[in-house]
């Protein structure tokens, strides 16, 4: 068994031979894990919208032990990752990480906004730092004027920056 | 015998990542076949788990027991442990991995337990040990590290 703490160091792994096998595969293994991810999120979002997507992620603070900030209002919901345990555990890895590791954040997830009708700002910052800032808008026009203050913008499958 | 556990974790643990270790070996086999699978399990056995590895070359298999003992209890898994004077046999009879899949996606992929299988078979290569994994059932195993002959 591979705990499922490590399944970041796994994951890492599978990057880099999917990198290695041509971008088309890496993003097509986005959409497998996106759809892996809908079975715990599709429903809180149609459902309940940006509530229903503040729940799964608090769920997640806890699960995952995230040192994350959630603030959610009338328009968006974003989330300030300050400490990510995930690319923590791949930088702190006996083998080598690999150097796009934060793209599988945004590539797993905006496809599920796209599907439901939401905007995603994702702002990975640095990708060698583990912290993000993700934002999630109900309205296109107010995430196309945050993506004017973000550092390092974050694409997905059928969304490329 | 070192006392060290490189790998220890602490906090909540997320069981949905055996989720996606589950839909990453469908995807990984369909389209590259078992021994692209095969390969990357192998890059976790020998790079990944490096400490413990390093360990067992070296001949101390004291580590991998402490990272079983660690990472089963951690998951809350039926096991157990025997430290003989000839082999090491680690027992589970309920891996929460295994089930928890099962639960997500009804039947959990034919090779979803060669992560342990292939990963053991890493951890001691070119090591005096050879540890060898026998499915027992459905969410159980048996993993052996005896030395090779």
């Amino acid at each position: 068994m591979i705990p499922s703490d490590h399944f970041t160091r796994f994951y890492n792994e599978v990057f880099k031979f999917l990198e290695s096998q041509g971008e088309d595969q890496l993003q097509a293994y986005f959409l497998a894990i996106s759809k892996n991810q809908e079975k715990h999120i599709l429903e809180l979002i149609e459902t309940k919208g940006l509530e229903g997507m503040e729940e799964y992620w608090t769920h997640i603070k806890i699960e995952e032990n995230c040192d994350m900030d959630i603030d959610r209002n009338e328009d968006r919901l974003e989330l300030r990752m300050n400490v990510c345990p995930s690319l923590s555990k791949v930088m702190d890895n006996d083998a080598e990480p690999m150097g796009r590791y934060c793209d599988h954040c945004a590539g797993w997830i905006g496809p599920i906004f796209d599907k439901t009708g939401y905007h995603l700002v994702y702002d990975v910052i640095d990708r060698k730092k583990p912290q993000c800032v993700m934002r999630v808008f109900k309205d296109a026009a107010k995430a196309r004027e945050a993506e004017k203050d973000v550092q390092l913008l974050m694409g997905w499958p059928g969304h490329k920056v | 015998m070192s006392e060290h556990l490189r790998y220890a974790e602490g906090g909540e643990v997320h069981l949905d990542f055996h989720g996606a270790t589950n839909t990453t070996i469908d995807f990984i086999i369909s389209r590259y076949g078992v021994e692209a699978m095969d390969a990357i399990f192998k890059k976790v056995g020998k790079d990944v788990y490096r400490s413990i590895h390093d360990d067992l070359v070296a001949g101390d298999t004291g580590q991998l027991v402490r990272h079983w003992r660690h990472f089963f209890t951690r998951e809350n898994c039926d096991y157990d442990i025997a430290v003989g004077a000839d082999e090491i046999v680690l027992t589970v009879r309920h891996c929460t991995a295994w089930h928890h899949v099962a639960k997500l996606v009804g039947t959990p992929s034919p090779h979803f337990c060669d992560q342990t299988s292939r990963t053991n078979e890493a951890l001691a290569e070119g090591s005096p040990y050879a540890i060898d994994t026998e499915i027992t059932g459905p969410g159980s195993c048996r993993q052996v590290i005896r030395r090779r002959a």
